[in-house]
């Protein structure tokens, strides 16, 4: 019988941005972990070419490219959003989602599946900050954003 | 401070001069009879009644609560010989819902109910804030 992993307690599922691949990786040094996230989803999805034969009642397929990406969804942070202004080795977190989107930088991220201790599995990459779109209601009476990381490139399992 | 001491210090003021003024007692039963009944023309404020529910869950256990307070207020006059402010006291206690701020919903519902010579207004006063 298999085992789901439970993310009921905090630091389970964890996305964390950098400049580096060391510094994204879960727990790395200076890495920006992305706070207050409501839902997180990894797409690592390869893209199909279908096509019909004559002598073939159904169609077939075959792969082309990975499309990559993840997504989440925030209340938004101030500091995440808006950047520390500071000047650390970690520009993301000095600049903030919104610049590092503005300014197409890219960058390193990991999602952790399980924590950050050791052994706990991950998946990483590079890609650019997108899709950031704030919106503000009485109902929840916060601001809050989806966000996601147009991957470039292919996605790697990695274990802490 | 209570939302129910916020209302009774906007009511205070909203209601002097008026036929009507806020006991700053509770609206408690003695001898069998509710004290709005007793003394009529007193308009007396219920403790606030408070819940909290979790509005948004994170992943990082943050937990975005939502509060909502509500408060009773009971006034009983004479029905057959209403004071004749008595809408511009009702109108008065129901806008005090406004003096209390930082609130996403502020909702007043009054309803009226009548005992022999007695008319008694409800006020059902309603908060939430996150």
């Amino acid at each position: 019988m298999g085992t789901p992993i439970n993310v009921t307690s905090s630091n389970q599922a964890i996305l964390t941005l950098g400049t580096s691949e060391s510094m994204a990786r879960p727990g790395g040094t200076d890495g920006l972990e992305i706070p207050l996230l409501q839902d997180l989803t990894i797409s690592a999805t390869p893209s199909t070419v279908r096509y019909s034969t004559l002598d073939s009642t159904s169609s077939s397929a075959f792969t082309t490219t990975n499309e990559n990406e993840v997504s989440f969804n925030m209340l938004v942070d101030e500091t995440t959003m808006f950047g520390t202004g500071g000047s650390t080795a970690n520009s993301i977190a000095d600049d903030g989602l919104f610049n590092t989107s503005k300014n197409k930088t890219q960058i390193h991220f990991s999602v952790a599946f399980e924590g950050k201790a050791s052994t706990d599995h991950y998946w990483e990459g590079v890609g650019f900050i997108g899709g950031l779109a704030p919106t503000a209601s009485m109902d929840g009476a916060v601001w809050i954003s989806p966000g996601s990381i147009i991957v470039n490139g292919e996605l790697t399992q990695g274990n802490v | 401070m209570a939302i129910r001491d916020e209302l009774k210090s906007n009511l205070d003021v909203s209601l002097s001069g008026s036929n009507v003024s806020v006991s700053s007692e509770l609206p408690y039963i003695v001898g069998g009879e509710t004290l709005y009944n007793k003394n009529m023309k007193k308009l007396y404020l219920d403790e606030d009644n408070v819940s909290k529910t979790e509005l948004i869950q994170c992943l990082d256990s943050f937990d975005l609560i939502e509060t909502e307070t509500t408060v009773t207020g009971f006034l009983s006059v004479d029905a057959k010989n209403q004071p004749g402010d008595i809408d511009t006291i009702i109108a008065n206690i129901i806008d005090s819902r406004n003096s209390i701020s930082n609130q996403t919903i502020r909702e007043c519902e009054m309803t009226t109910e009548n005992t022999d010579d007695v008319i008694t207004y409800t006020f059902d006063f309603r908060f939430v804030t996150v």
